[in-house]
């Protein structure tokens, strides 16, 4: 209670909230614009809307994550201003508008060890609804397959169940991940592991000396150059999603992040600028 | 004879072999630590510079530095402290020096502080989203973030607190009351002093549990990483970012590694500043005052 003497506990509070009140009118009531969901999409946003405030001062973008549920919420409830959607929108969500900001793929991913160099649409079917258990069936090593799937929620985990067209009640998955991050470090750790994850993540880890690798889908191989021309099979696009037709600081912001302007913080992000095909 | 008795038994190999698997046990624990500390400076030491702990990030945190997520971090932590630490100490005191022990008042918080203890963080955030930041319209602040991390620290600093006070011999108290010192002096100037080190102690968890967390921080204090201009600015600590590097970045290993080598070394830093603290105060108060002839008590020896 009095390491700091009362006194001095007392003006410290005083000079914090002096300092507080004194730093709002400098910044003159900024026009504030909150941007919540997708954490996929999150650091590009935030990259984005840095530029945005370069060249627009007196503007405040402030990006929140927390997945693309939450920012379908809290662009319906007016929490939030724009939602982050990693997926396209729903025929339940066509009450909200969707603006496309960039492309992403989702790719099946190997530990570099595995023989295995491609699997045909039944055989992932097969290995994610428990009827192959063993790589050996498949031509590879005698051993176990581990099973990766996505947390419920998670737009991949939706856009992959669409495309094998399978409920997640079929699925029997041996570990249940968050993150594209975090999916790669699991099957960069376990040689007998599967797991989807963002394409462009996958790419870049690859490169950088993790033992991963890509499997081709339906013949197309999983590179972020397919996604951009539109023949890979497995791809999302990443939206902003708004309540009604965008007006001012929100339509400005939009516009900008579907501009040429920011096709290298895209890039950066390794996902796939729009525009582009 | 039973000294020489008990020196005997120390010889036995069953006893050895006791004091062996006590200190491998410890050596263990040692080298958890260190474990931990080695792959950590291995992984961020080439990544760590002045620039990177004074500079703000870019590229999504994979350049840049940490700046700005270590002011944000420091005013969420103050703004925690001083909410939970007046509340906390003052609870402490009640429940220690003026309740009974079996009260029943003081059985109610008691109990209602154990509860909180057990919440996991995520419910904090959870319920720091629903109050501060929607109810109370706080948005996603330092303000809101440092007030859910309050309430997630005061069972801490009260059950610290109360234990330091309540291992005080009542000796002390019956002294001081025998001198005609006032309860109120006495705690302030006889019991608070004596129990500082656990007080330090319960402060050290207390900001080592606010540090280091993310659930609750997410939904309250937010993602931002510019440098707050106000207390309600969303701010991203060092345990958010380290989080979103490691789980959400493709390539941001290197930049979470050197901020979670910050984060420890900060730690280690707090803890140090925290215990001298203590110890000076604690010497202060009775030494200075034993010297001024207000008081004739000894401090007692650790």
């Amino acid at each position: 209670m009095r390491i700091f003497s009362t006194k001095k506990y007392a003006l410290f509070i005083a000079a914090l909230l002096l300092v507080n009140g004194w730093a709002q009118p400098g910044n003159a009531a900024p026009e504030k614009l909150v941007l919540t969901g997708a954490s996929t999409i999150a650091p590009l946003a935030a990259e984005i809307a840095r530029r945005f405030e370069a060249q627009h001062p007196g503007t405040r973008i402030d990006v929140q994550t927390g997945g693309s549920s939450r920012g379908i919420n809290d662009t319906r409830n007016g929490t939030a201003g724009i939602g982050m959607v990693s997926r396209a929108l729903k025929p339940a969500e066509q009450d909200l508008q969707a603006h496309t900001i960039a492309l992403d793929g989702v790719g099946l991913i190997l530990n570099a060890s595995n023989p295995i160099s491609g699997l045909s649409r039944q055989q992932v079917i097969d290995i994610y609804t428990g009827k192959i258990i063993n790589w050996k069936t498949l031509g590879g090593r005698d051993a176990p397959i581990t099973a990766i799937n996505k947390a419920e929620g998670r737009s991949t985990l939706e856009l992959f169940l669409g495309y094998l067209k399978l409920k997640n009640s079929d699925i029997r998955p041996h570990v249940i991940i968050g993150d594209n991050a975090q999916g790669i470090k699991t099957v960069a750790g376990n040689p007998n592991a599967i797991g989807y994850v963002s394409i462009g993540a996958a790419e870049y880890e690859a490169r950088h000396g993790t033992p991963i690798k890509l499997l081709p889908l339906d013949g197309v191989a999983a590179t972020v150059v397919n996604v951009r021309n539109g023949t890979f099979p497995l791809s999302r696009p990443l939206n902003l999603v708004t309540r009604a037709a965008p007006q001012g600081l929100a339509r400005d912001f939009i516009a900008f992040a579907r501009s040429e302007q920011v096709h290298d913080l895209v890039e950066a992000q390794y996902f796939v600028p729009v525009g582009f095909r | 004879m039973a000294e020489m008795v008990s020196m005997k038994s120390m010889r036995t190999p069953r006893d050895c072999f006791a004091k062996l698997a006590i200190y491998c046990a410890a050596l263990l624990v040692c080298a958890a630590f260190a474990w931990i500390l080695s792959d950590i400076a291995r992984g961020g030491m080439a990544h760590l510079s002045l620039d990177f702990v004074i500079g703000s990030p870019r590229d999504a945190g994979r350049a840049g530095g940490i700046g700005s997520i270590l002011v944000s971090t420091a005013l969420v932590l103050a703004i925690a402290l001083m909410a939970a630490l007046p509340l906390g100490w003052t609870t402490a005191a009640l429940l220690a020096e003026y309740v009974s022990a079996g009260s029943r008042f003081g059985g109610a918080v008691r109990y209602s502080l154990q509860v909180l203890a057990a919440v996991p963080s995520i419910v904090f955030g959870l319920f720091g989203n629903a109050f501060f930041s929607i109810y109370l319209g706080l948005g996603f602040s330092i303000l809101s973030g440092g007030l859910t991390l309050a309430c997630m620290l005061l069972p801490i600093l009260v059950s610290t607190a109360e234990s330091g006070l309540r291992a005080i011999p009542d000796a002390h108290r019956l002294s001081a009351a025998a001198l005609g010192m006032s309860r109120t002096s006495t705690l302030f100037r006889l019991l608070l002093p004596i129990a500082a080190p656990s007080l330090a102690a319960g402060l050290l968890l207390g900001i080592g549990r606010a540090i280091a967390e993310t659930a609750a921080l997410l939904f309250t204090s937010g993602y931002v990483d510019r440098t707050p201009g106000s207390l309600l600015d969303s701010g991203r600590t060092l345990a958010v970012h380290i989080f979103d590097l490691s789980m959400n970045v493709p390539g941001g290993d290197a930049a979470a590694y050197a901020s979670a080598l910050v984060l420890i070394a900060a730690l280690l830093l707090i803890n140090m500043v925290a215990m001298r603290l203590a110890t000076d105060w604690q010497r202060r108060k009775i030494m200075a005052e034993n010297s001024n002839g207000y008081s004739n008590i000894d401090a007692p020896r650790a």
